[in-house]
């Protein structure tokens, strides 16, 4: 019996999502690409969609392929770049993970046959990317009723980088202190750590020399 | 009665950490709960977007006390995926079984700590004794007690110490025997079956669209596992199977998440024993230091300092708690040398706020015993 999935499997897998990804046009661009470290090359698929879009693809993802379980959902500020200052990577799986069968009034746990598994079935990794222009509120939508799991990770990208997700109920500080100033998203760019370089710190081991990256400049 | 909302920690011995759960109650009876993280933030993240590579393996240690080695190594594999760097064997062996012992480690921590929640004292000592003989393991591997900083891109900072398969063959046996006793202890305990049993019920399905996986998807009653799914290191060389529960009909309550984990420690301990007759080399040798160029074929071989723009890589992981992931984003500062973004996926954040959810329904007393059951660590989860 196979111990795990094969490399063959997670490629038919991701080449059955390429071929049947056809209804949403130029909106959804989608391909298959391979880890590059490790001992196994695994296929998954990649996906960059229009903001507007996000939440279709979602739903899609979800009813037709079975995409069941959000891993994370996090943010990047490229503020260099005035076309994509925003980047949104959603990472999903699926796992193919149902409620135990019951069988004669008795629940079965799950074994499952690795090998005989079909490409709609096999567990799949997704990277989907999301650009937005430079803008000060930048927003996408939520999928927080659509995987629950996205919720927490919504607010905390919110919390940490600054991107609202809009439909999201109950937007909050997650990590950082509850009074924090509005409009302060530490992952920011624009935000520098005091050392930004390691052989400062050994200069200044003591830290009497330390100070604010802003201080002298008038708030 | 009226409802009236009351909070519990940031310091109970319910929460395992530093965290607040705002619990709404009527009466005795739990109406709806809010989870308030965040107390030990350290902002991880963003401190390692000035480290070079090789220094964000101790920060990564620091995720997690009690699972020290499954986080620097979930680290490691997401940048071996964006540095592109292929591992010798060997040293895919070797992190094997530093992994499965700190899970082992990491499984006796929570077991040790979840006895006392539910009034079994004698369980938290047994579980620290035999963390012990983890530790002094791990110790030999890493050369520190807690957080090792073992993993290297590209291979594992040295080979097993001379004697070592030896001493850990001796004591995985000797733990084998005496997970027996717990088993005695606990499952012939009236008090703890009466604590754990029938409450907190949670269900496969559910549990994974709230992003709830590992041991606790397990108990409900699905295999469904990173190590065979996304498959990394050596899993499909050994004999192993993942550690799975029958739950109930309602799904698994905390005695079943008790079981898994109980079974998921047998489980990694045979899989060391077994990985010792597979050692590419034996496992009795040792390569020194000294010979280069032996050393880098078999133990620790070149990886690249640098990342460009544009380059991304990232791993799920099996840690002890679930999934847990890095994602890299490569052309930092230093011409590339540090992550540009480096973003950390903590099976605890996801975890609690359904935890939270699922004592709903029960009553306070209760409340240790659910939250206990799904292995809180608020390290990790506030990063």
């Amino acid at each position: 019996m196979a111990k795990e999935v094969s490399a063959e499997q997670a490629h038919a897998a991701a080449e059955d999502i390429l071929t049947d990804i056809t209804d949403f046009g130029d909106s959804v661009q989608v391909e298959i690409r391979h880890h590059t470290g490790g001992r196994r090359k695994n296929a998954y698929v990649y996906i960059e969609v229009v903001a507007d879009e996000w939440r279709n693809l979602a739903k899609w993802l979800k009813k037709s392929k079975g995409v069941d379980y959000c891993s994370m959902i996090t943010g990047i500020h490229w503020p260099e770049n005035a076309e994509a200052t925003w980047q949104v990577v959603v990472h999903l799986m699926r796992t193919g993970v149902y409620n135990p069968r019951i069988i004669d009034k008795r629940v079965h746990e799950t074994k499952v046959d690795i090998a005989s598994l079909s490409v709609k079935e096999t567990p799949l990794e997704f990277e989907i990317s999301m650009t937005l222009p430079d803008t000060r509120t930048p927003s996408v939508p939520s999928v927080a009723d659509i995987w629950v799991g996205a919720d927490w990770n919504e607010k905390e990208t919110w919390d940490l980088v600054g991107i609202d997700f809009d439909g999201h109920d109950g937007m909050r500080r997650v990590l950082l202190p509850h009074d924090s100033p509005t409009g302060y998203h530490p992952l920011q760019k624009q935000h520098k750590l005091r050392y930004h370089d390691f052989n400062e710190m050994y200069d200044d081991a003591q830290g009497f020399g330390r100070k604010p990256e802003d201080s002298g400049r008038v708030k | 009665m009226a409802e009236m909302w009351i909070s519990m920690g940031p310091q109970h011995p319910m929460t395992h950490g530093l965290w607040t759960l705002k619990v709404k109650v009527d009466g005795e009876t739990v109406v709806d709960t809010e989870p308030d993280l965040g107390y030990i933030h350290r902002g991880v993240e963003k401190i390692c977007e000035a480290r070079d590579f090789t220094q964000i393996t101790t920060y990564c240690d620091r995720l997690c006390y009690a699972s020290a080695n499954t986080w620097s190594h979930a680290y490691i594999y997401a940048a071996e995926d964006l540095l592109e760097v292929e591992v010798p064997e060997r040293a895919e062996y070797i992190r094997m079984v530093a992994v499965e012992l700190q899970r082992i480690a990491s499984h006796l921590m929570w077991l040790g700590a979840y006895c006392p929640d539910v009034g079994n004292l004698t369980g938290m000592v047994w579980c620290l004794r035999e963390r012990e003989m983890m530790m002094d393991l791990l110790q030999e591997l890493g050369g520190s007690r807690m957080h090792y900083n073992f993993p290297r891109v590209g291979g594992v900072k040295r080979d097993l110490p001379i004697g070592f398969a030896l001493r850990c063959k001796a004591k995985l046996k000797l733990f084998l025997e005496r997970i027996q006793e717990y088993e005695a202890i606990l499952d012939e305990s009236t008090i703890f079956l009466v604590r754990t049993q029938g409450v907190g019920y949670a269900k496969a399905e559910e549990m994974i669209n709230h992003g709830v996986s590992g041991p606790n998807v397990r108990a409900a009653g699905h295999n469904y596992d990173v190590r065979w799914a996304h498959p990394y290191s050596v899993y499909d060389e050994l004999d192993w199977e993942p550690a799975v529960e029958r739950s109930s009909i309602k799904g698994s309550d905390c005695y079943d998440r008790y079981r898994v984990r109980v079974e998921e420690m047998r489980q990694s301990a045979l899989m060391i024993l077994d990985a010792f007759d597979h050692f590419p080399g034996g496992a009795d040798t040792h390569y020194s230091k000294e010979d280069d160029k032996i050393f880098a074929e078999n133990i620790w071989g070149k990886a690249p300092a640098r990342a460009a723009e544009g380059q991304t890589g990232f791993h799920h992981f099996e840690d002890s708690r679930g999934e847990s992931m890095f994602y890299l984003a490569g052309g930092g500062a230093e011409r590339g040398k540090h992550p540009y973004r480096m973003s950390i996926r903590s099976p605890m954040f996801i975890t609690i706020p359904y935890a939270s959810k699922c004592m709903i329904g029960y009553k306070i007393a209760d409340i240790p015993a659910i939250m206990g059951s799904f292995d809180p660590c608020i390290g990790e989860t506030d990063r």
